[in-house]
């Protein structure tokens, strides 16, 4: 290629066009092995039995061939306009190309073309096709400057959101039961969520939410409290000692926390306390200064000028922590409060310990995983995900409001 | 003037250690030793004093009505078994009330945290007094008890900051902690179980039992020690490049939407780990809709066994784990790759270096350099993480070769839990713990001698 056309990378111009060529040739090959023949793409075409589905096949032939067209065309008259046209069709060749693969064997079998279809079956026409369009796609994305990040990205999105696409189709499924052989519910409904809350003899669910937020919003606030006080003392001060008791802490958080649950149970018992919420927050707040180091790393990075200048102004360790470096440190503490309402909120394992059968005190981390059990899923599992949803909204709102200060937090810590 | 006073104080306090202060001291200091606070009573700070000499009668008023007896308990942890003796005035059989070693075990921990608290308390005070003492004698101001107090704000804020952390973390942290040390030398396994039952001490046996004999205890241990080490390495690296490269895509250059993309990814890290595990268990289960789909789909005829065969359980619960964990890690590089300075790139695109060089000779060794000890401490974490074994498999599958209830996808940490809540093996959970210290230990030391190194080389910029 000699030309030169403004916003567009023609280096790529002859291979993206052999690639497109290549993907229309692959129409042609064997698409599918059916009775011991191979027949190719545009055969089955000829025998669809009227499936929802055979749009796909249909799409993902006119667009490969469309694109090997577009690139014909693109060479004689080489315009942006072209190229993106091309690209816009290639994109939707590779939609469709993919979605073959999930779809193929409700459309060869309701053709008739094969029965008890397996997508092994699928042949070279179809494999190649599927890799060629891909390879196609990254090459005219090189060419219009497209940044071919999009493609991993928009695959990778849909994988990590099907699993919660899932949560929220179960929360609205008129069907109950744990196993339903469709994705997509046959029928909508916000009952589960109506029966979560209207029924607080089986199933207080809503004392349970009220009971996580207690915890967790006391948790929250104590939490703060105490780590950025022990962080503080840490970053800012030097005294005997300092270096020791950041050992000491080391040393204690490499034993696995739950070990000493049993005792932590019988001590609590001891004061009184077993069974209670008080109790959850308590000992959550008793371990919180463990969590130190990401808000000393934080606190570290404040100039040790701004307390000196403090100090020779007259004030004291007390003034500088309130009046100083608290208002300089909102992405941490927006952080710390952030982690200390979700380990809080999705704690489970102590709080299962420590409410055993006691069911009116249940958090809703314990309750939920009790709705969880081999024997009750069947009838709550609707509930389950209505329940999930219901915990799981206020997090992730609060999470994706936050989210600018967690970065910062973090790698305010990782740079200190 | 001041400063050599100072200079004089501090001259004469420095060369005074715990020995010194009592042999060259003089009868008040000697005395304070056996009645804490004296020398700060004479050295004019009355209510400090009293108040060392008061805690100082509180504690021997306690040891004498309590702690002693609670400290010799530990020696032999009960000697008097539940069970029915036969009473001669009364001529019938008793149920007699048992010692119950689990509380007296306890109860001696308490005494021994006591007791090293006062041992704090009394070293603190023979400190305080000797320093009053060096003040007095340079011919210093001597702190009274209220500066003493509203020191507290200032150059001893430590004290008042760290009070709370530090009695939280001693009664509901190290106490519990000591308490199950001294679990893993005690024979309190489900067969000695208090109050019916007595436990006494057994010395290293357990560890001599999980550690080396060929009894179905190290069978257990070294194969879920393996797997717990191939675990977390697998977990720990499969996430940091997954991460690495989620941020890397999304931080480039022509991605736009930058925050909604990001925030896809931060609703799984955002959902509670045990409601979207638990969720995804039952997704993968045998008529779960993982299943269902991929024989609608075509891509299997039976369905397959995520979580119920060995080796598909284990690759399961590490692609879920990645599922979970590289928001995580594109959250935390994302601040980082930022950092980089683009000069870096700039001049390598000059020179020709492709995206793979410019990753290879720029960015990787950039990350590698600051993120090692978060990738430790990541690891360290992935041997314990409990959430993802336990809310995925739950140890699952069982395997018969293995000792009571664990599991082929078991973890250390969660066979010890396992061990405490069904089997009540605490002696076996307490001697796991400190195997998996060992093993925290371990790695942590290799952190803290790596990052020494690292801080000598900070030229990379």
């Amino acid at each position: 290629m000699k030309k030169t056309v403004i916003g567009l990378n023609l280096k790529y111009f002859l291979p993206a066009m052999a690639a497109a060529l290549i993907g229309c040739i692959s129409l042609f090959l064997p698409f599918v092995k059916t009775e011991g023949k191979w027949i190719s793409l545009f055969s089955v075409c000829g025998r669809l039995g009227g499936s929802r589905a055979d749009f796909l096949l249909y799409g993902a032939g006119i667009c490969m061939f469309l694109s090997a067209v577009l690139a014909l065309f693109s060479f004689v008259c080489t315009k942006k306009g072209s190229v993106i046209t091309w690209q816009i069709v290639q994109v939707f060749g590779t939609i469709f190309m993919t979605l073959l693969i999930f779809s193929s064997k409700a459309i060869l079998e309701s053709s008739g073309v094969s029965t008890a279809f397996l997508n092994r079956q699928l042949g070279i026409g179809y494999w190649l096709g599927l890799i060629v369009s891909y390879v196609t796609l990254f090459l005219i994305m090189r060419i219009t400057k497209t940044n071919a990040g999009y493609v991993p990205l928009t695959i990778l999105s849909i994988i990590w959101l099907f699993p919660i696409l899932w949560i929220v189709m179960t929360a609205f499924r008129a069907e109950q039961g744990y196993y339903v052989g469709y994705f997509i519910p046959h029928g909508f409904t916000i009952q589960n969520f109506i029966d979560l809350f209207s029924n607080p003899g089986v199933l207080p669910f809503g004392r349970w939410w009220t009971n996580s937020m207690i915890v967790a919003l006391c948790g929250c606030c104590f939490n703060t409290m105490i780590i950025l006080m022990t962080a503080f003392i840490l970053s800012r001060t030097r005294f005997q000692g300092r270096r020791a008791f950041m050992n000491i802490l080391m040393v204690i958080g490499m034993f696995p926390g739950f070990m000493s649950l049993v005792a932590v149970y019988n001590i609590l018992k001891g004061l009184g306390l077993n069974q209670s919420l008080a109790a959850l927050i308590i000992v959550g707040a008793a371990g919180a200064a463990m969590g130190y180091h990401v808000t000393k790393g934080f606190f570290d990075t404040i100039p040790k000028a701004l307390d000196e200048a403090a100090i020779i102004d007259g004030a004291n360790r007390f003034q500088i922590f309130t009046r100083i470096t608290l208002p300089l440190s909102k992405s941490i503490i927006v952080y710390i409060m952030l982690g200390g309402f979700l380990g809080a909120w999705s704690d489970y394992i102590f709080p299962s310990m420590l409410f055993g059968d006691k069911q009116s005190s249940y958090t809703a981390a314990v309750g939920l995983f009790w709705m969880t059990d081999f024997r009750r899923i069947d009838t709550y599992y609707t509930q389950f995900a209505a329940g999930a949803l219901v915990v799981a909204v206020p997090i992730v709102i609060l999470f994706v409001w936050l989210q600018r200060f967690y970065v910062e937090g973090l790698s305010g810590s990782v740079k200190g | 003037m001041a400063d050599r006073q100072d200079k004089k104080v501090k001259e004469a306090y420095r060369d005074r250690n715990f020995v010194t202060i009592f042999t060259r001291g003089d009868i008040f200091s000697k005395l304070s030793y056996v009645l804490c606070g004296l020398a700060n009573i004479r050295n004019g700070q009355v209510i400090k004093g009293c108040l060392f000499l008061l805690l100082e009668a509180a504690y021997v008023l306690f040891m004498i009505r309590k702690g002693a007896s609670l400290l010799s308990g530990l020696g032999t942890l009960g000697t008097n078994t539940q069970g029915m003796v036969f009473n001669e005035e009364i001529g019938i059989y008793e149920m007699i009330q048992g010692d119950n070693s689990m509380l007296i075990l306890l109860s001696g921990v308490v005494a021994v945290v006591i007791t090293a608290a006062f041992a704090a308390l009394w070293l603190f005070s023979i400190f305080s007094g000797e320093h009053a003492r060096a003040r007095r004698a340079a011919g210093r101001h001597v702190n009274t008890f209220v500066q003493d107090v509203k020191s507290l704000f200032n150059d001893n804020i430590h004290f008042s900051f760290l009070a709370i952390p530090v009695i939280g973390l001693g009664i509901f942290t190290v106490m519990p902690l000591l308490y199950m040390i001294l679990m893993a030398f005690t024979n309190y396994d489900s067969e000695h179980q208090p109050p019916g039952n007595l436990f006494d001490w057994v010395g290293i046996k357990n560890f001599i039992t999980i550690l080396s004999t060929s009894d179905r205890l190290s069978a257990t241990f070294w194969p879920v020690l393996g797997w717990t080490l191939i675990w977390g390495v697998c977990a720990t690296f499969t996430c940091y490049f997954g991460g690495m490269f989620l941020a890397m895509v999304i931080n480039s250059k022509g991605i736009r939407f930058k925050k909604f993309w990001r925030t896809i990814f931060v609703i799984t890290y955002a959902i509670p780990g045990f409601i979207s595990l638990r969720f995804v268990a039952t997704m993968l289960g045998e008529r779960g809709i993982f299943n269902v789909l991929l024989q609608k789909w075509g891509f299997t005829q039976s369905p397959l066994p995520f979580l119920t065969n060995v080796s598909w359980a284990r690759v399961s619960v590490i692609l879920i784990n990645m599922w979970i964990g590289i928001p995580v890690t594109m959250l935390m590089v994302s601040g980082i790759l930022m950092n980089i300075p683009g000069e870096l790139y700039e001049s390598a695109r000059i020179d020709g270096a492709g995206p793979f060089t410019m990753f290879r000779k720029i960015t990787f060794p950039y990350m590698w350099f600051v993120t090692t000890p978060y990738l430790i401490s990541n690891l360290i974490g992935n041997f314990n993480n409990f959430n993802a074994i336990y809310f995925l498999t739950g140890g699952a599958p069982n395997s018969l070769d293995y000792f009571k209830g664990a599991g082929k996808t078991d973890l250390l940490v969660t066979w010890l839990y396992k061990l405490t809540k069904d089997s009540n093996d605490y002696n076996l959970a307490s001697t796991i713990g400190i195997m998996i210290f060992v093993i925290s230990a371990t790695f942590t030391l290799i952190t803290f001698t790596r990052s020494n190194a690292m801080k000598n080389e900070e030229g990379f910029q």
